[in-house]
This record gives structure tokens, C-alpha cells and sequence, in this order.
């Protein structure tokens, strides 16, 4: 089994459904246990990756507002 | 000095191109100053957005297609040869006859490829109208032989051509059944990655409330991850799946295979480029348009028709030495049929997003319109009509001054990028 691995996905300028699909194809390239982590200027990131994790059961760790930017941080926990 | 411009596709975006420079540099040309070269790769040039009356309405392809030479201005020289290598650092194009272009200006325009190969089963599995006429006519014949059951609709990879078409062709096979008189005995079912059924929120409320009149179920969040031929079952990297007696699937999306090919695309083969000027990312003297970009706009003829002027003027600016910068505002316009002869369009910019939507009649017939123009269009001779239709939607990013039409490389009214 792979070492968890944790990816930076920079979506930032993009707007939807940009970051969600950067996200989607993250999760296609990712393992479980992976850590994916999301940054998006778009404020729609926010409640679209919160409603895919919850619909995916995967875990959300954190959602911050940075300088600028929302960052994301999702663990992988469900992946067929 | 011969300034040679080669433009690599004979798209909607490649064909428009070639046309407008050879009108924009016609003295240029005439004097043997500029040569103008298309290399595409067949003699046929297809009106991609008909594979869905194909699909859904049963009409015959052969009225959707045209010569490709009869559609260029006679100052452009068309060299019907596949391009297979595109060097930007040593300025050469290769093609498939050991052909070398050497340029001083290039136009990518090599679009975007469906691979129903790219997930698991889905090419046997599914039929779609993303890969050509023939293919959308085995939709038409499925759906005519369908006698009820379970048709499932869905997007098996982003981006991809046309957004709204997996849309329309849902409401188009409801409309359709119906006329059938079977539509009770059809249940439709519309899977899609996105967080709604149409990723703009603004447009998928108009969507949303269509689809639920009409019965239209959708599953949002599905990531299609396979699908099972024998079982007949789509399954989900989310973990759901559904069962379907004909699945009809936008299959997984990328660049052209010169663009993999020649190393100069990301890792699905879309070209870095300049969402304002069109430039290619690193380069002053490549330009990228059309599907073929990795810009986060919609990939559709429209968007390739906006940027061709773009491109068009800023090469034919920097011939000119007047070294003016245009930069293309992002604008899309992707008109989206939902069914009784309605349609709405989904129009955005950079900036704007799009707006709500009330799906009407006229909306229809200026889809209808479009499709008839478009012919007439790609010669570049309508480009006023289109400039009233569409506004500024190419600038001048030094001065800020929109730009109306391609003949004129003076600013007419003041405005933003």
C-alpha cells in the first residue's frame, strides 16, 4: 500500500465549475488516505466541495479563509 | 520580407482565422509581403453542433458539411496534410508527408478529442454524438428501436465540448419518447460530475425546475469511473451506481494528439495559453485558440469564433507595426434547446457570470439562425453583425479600447478588458 500522499491543487482565478473539476481530477489521480488540499478565490468552492465530500463520504479537515483565498483541505476516505 | 503565418486546424477557429487575416493583411498579401497557409486535415469541414438534430431528430449529416477549400478566402492556401510535430522553439511545423513549415507567426487551433477509451467499458458500452455524424445516427437508430427502459444520460469527463449538449440531449430524448407515445415507459436519468445540473448555478435553476416538470432525474456528484457492458450498470468513483438499457455518454475530453505529441500541452494536452491575448504561454509569436486551450471557458464555436478575432488582430497588428496588444474578455454563448422548440442561451465573461434565463421561442430560432449562418460566418463577412450581437469582446489592452469589427485597428468606444 502507497504512502499517503498530500497535493496542493491551486484553483485560484477560476470559477465554476473550475475548481471543483481541478478538485475531481485530484481525487481520480488520489489513493485513499491521500490529503487533497484546494485553493479557490471562487466563494461557490466552499459549499460545492462541502456537498461533494458529504455525497462522496470523504472528510473534510478544514476550510479556511486565507489571504485572499479559501483553502480546502479534504482527506480521502471513500473511493471505488 | 515574406512574414509567413501558418495556422495549424480547419476548425470553426482555424478556418475563421486564416479568412480574417487574409482580409485584414489583403495588401500585405498582394504585395508578397505575408503569406497566409491553413493545414488541415480533411476536405471536409463539419458543422459539429448538428450531431445532436442528428442524434435526436434523425436528420441526415450530409447537409452539415461543406468543402473546406470553397470556404476560404482565395488569399489562403490550404495544405490538406495532418500536422504531427509543432517545434515552437525552432518555429517549424512537421506533418504526416515530412512536410516542414517553418513560421513566423503560428495558430494553434487543433481542438479537442472524445476518447470513449478513456473510461473503462464506456466505448462499448455507450454511444455518443461527441465523436462525429456517424456516430450520433447509431443514437438516432438505438432510440428508435427502444421500446422502454431505463436511458440514463451522463458526462464521463470535463471539460468537454459544447457544455450545454448533454443538457439539450436530455430534453431532447423526452421530447422525442413523447412523440413516441412511449415516454411513460422511459425513465431518463441525467448523471453528472458537477454539484447541480448545469454548472452555472443561475442556469441550473432554469435546468432544474424543466427537468423535474418533464421527469428528468438527475444524480449529481457522479464521477464516472466505469461502466459494465454485460451488466449494463455506470458506477461512480463516489461509490453509486445505476443500472441502464442505453447509456448515452459525453465521453472524457482532450488536447489533439500533435499537441501531446510535441510536448507543448498540460497533462491532458490543452496549451498553456494567455486567457487575454491568446498568446501561447512563453511565446510572442504562437497563438492558441479555440478548444484547444487550457483557458477555463466554455469549448464551443463561439468562444473559437470571439478569439479568432482576437488573434487575427493582434497578428495583423504586429505586421502592420503598429504593436498594439488585443485581449479577448472571456465572453461565451452557448445556446441550449430545452425542448418545445425552446431554448436559453448561457452567456458569460471573465467577469460576468451568466445571468438568469427564461427559455423562449426566439431564443430558439436565433439558435436555428446561427447554425444557417454559420457557413457565411466562417468567411469572415458577417463579423459586423456578429460585433453588434456580441459588443466589444475584443480590446485593446494598452489603451482599453474595445474593438467592434476586424476591419478597423482603431478603437471605436472606451471600455474595460
Amino acid at each position: 500500500m502507497s504512502t499517503p500522499q498530500r497535493k496542493v491543487i491551486d484553483s485560484r482565478g477560476s470559477f465554476c465549475p473550475g475548481p471543483i473539476t481541478d478538485l475531481f481530477k485530484a481525487y481520480r489521480a488520489s489513493n485513499i488516505g491521500d490529503i487533497l488540499e484546494l485553493w479557490a478565490t471562487d466563494p461557490a468552492a466552499k459549499s460545492d466541495v462541502t456537498a461533494w465530500a458529504r455525497k462522496s463520504r470523504n472528510e473534510i479537515l478544514e476550510i479556511t479563509d486565507e489571504n485572499g483565498y479559501i483553502r480546502l483541505v479534504v482527506k480521502i476516505i471513500n473511493k471505488r | 520580407m515574406n512574414r509567413r503565418i501558418v495556422v495549424v486546424g480547419s476548425g470553426t477557429g482555424g478556418t475563421l482565422t486564416a479568412n480574417l487575416l487574409a482580409k485584414e493583411l489583403r495588401r500585405e498579401i498582394r504585395d508578397g509581403r505575408v503569406s497566409v497557409e491553413l493545414l488541415g486535415e480533411g476536405p471536409e469541414h463539419y458543422f459539429q453542433p448538428a450531431s445532436l438534430d442528428v442524434a435526436f431528430k434523425g436528420a441526415s449529416p450530409v447537409g452539415f458539411s461543406r468543402d473546406e477549400e470553397g470556404l476560404l478566402d482565395g488569399r489562403v492556401k490550404f495544405i490538406q496534410e495532418k500536422a504531427t510535430m509543432i517545434n515552437l522553439n525552432e518555429r517549424v511545423v512537421t506533418t504526416r508527408d515530412g512536410r516542414r513549415l517553418s513560421y513566423d507567426y503560428l495558430v494553434i487551433a487543433t481542438g479537442a478529442e472524445a476518447n470513449p477509451d478513456g473510461v473503462p467499458g464506456l466505448k462499448d458500452g455507450s454511444l455518443n454524438f461527441h465523436t462525429g455524424p456517424h456516430n450520433a445516427k447509431k443514437i438516432w437508430e438505438a432510440i428508435n428501436w427502444f421500446k422502454g427502459g431505463k436511458v440514463v444520460v451522463a458526462i464521463a469527463g470535463t471539460p468537454h465540448k459544447c457544455p450545454p449538449s448533454p443538457n439539450e440531449a436530455a430534453f431532447m430524448l423526452h421530447e422525442f419518447f413523447r412523440k413516441m407515445g412511449i415516454r411513460d415507459r422511459v425513465e431518463i436519468k441525467f448523471l453528472t460530475p458537477y454539484p447541480r445540473a448545469y454548472p452555472a448555478e443561475k442556469v441550473s435553476h432554469v435546468v432544474e425546475s424543466l427537468f423535474k416538470r418533464v421527469g428528468i432525474e438527475v444524480s449529481t456528484f457522479f464521477n464516472i469511473e466505469s461502466v459494465d457492458p454485460t451488466k449494463k450498470k455506470v458506477y461512480s468513483l463516489e461509490g453509486d451506481e445505476f443500472d441502464y438499457d442505453l447509456l448515452i455518454a459525453v465521453p472524457p475530453h482532450s488536447g489533439a494528439k500533435v499537441i501531446k505529441d510535441s510536448g507543448i500541452g498540460d497533462a491532458d494536452g490543452w496549451v498553456p495559453t494567455d486567457k487575454k491575448t491568446m498568446l501561447v504561454n512563453g511565446y510572442d509569436d504562437a497563438f492558441c485558440i479555440g478548444d484547444a486551450t487550457n483557458i477555463p471557458v466554455s469549448k464551443s464555436g463561439v468562444v473559437a469564433h470571439l478569439q479568432s478575432n482576437t488573434v487575427a488582430l493582434n497578428i495583423s497588428s504586429s505586421v502592420k507595426g503598429l504593436n498594439q496588444s488585443f485581449g479577448y474578455n472571456g465572453r461565451i454563448n452557448c445556446p441550449m434547446e430545452v425542448g418545445h422548440r425552446k431554448a436559453i442561451f448561457v452567456s458569460a465573461t471573465y467577469t460576468t457570470p451568466p445571468s438568469d434565463q427564461v427559455p423562449s421561442f426566439i431564443k430558439y430560432i436565433m439558435k436555428k439562425s446561427f447554425g444557417k449562418m454559420y457557413w457565411t460566418a466562417l468567411r469572415g463577412s458577417l463579423e459586423p453583425v456578429f460585433a453588434f450581437y456580441f459588443g466589444p469582446t475584443t480590446t485593446s489592452i494598452i489603451e482599453q479600447h474595445p474593438i467592434y469589427t476586424t476591419s478597423k485597428l482603431k478603437p471605436a468606444i472606451k471600455g474595460e478588458v
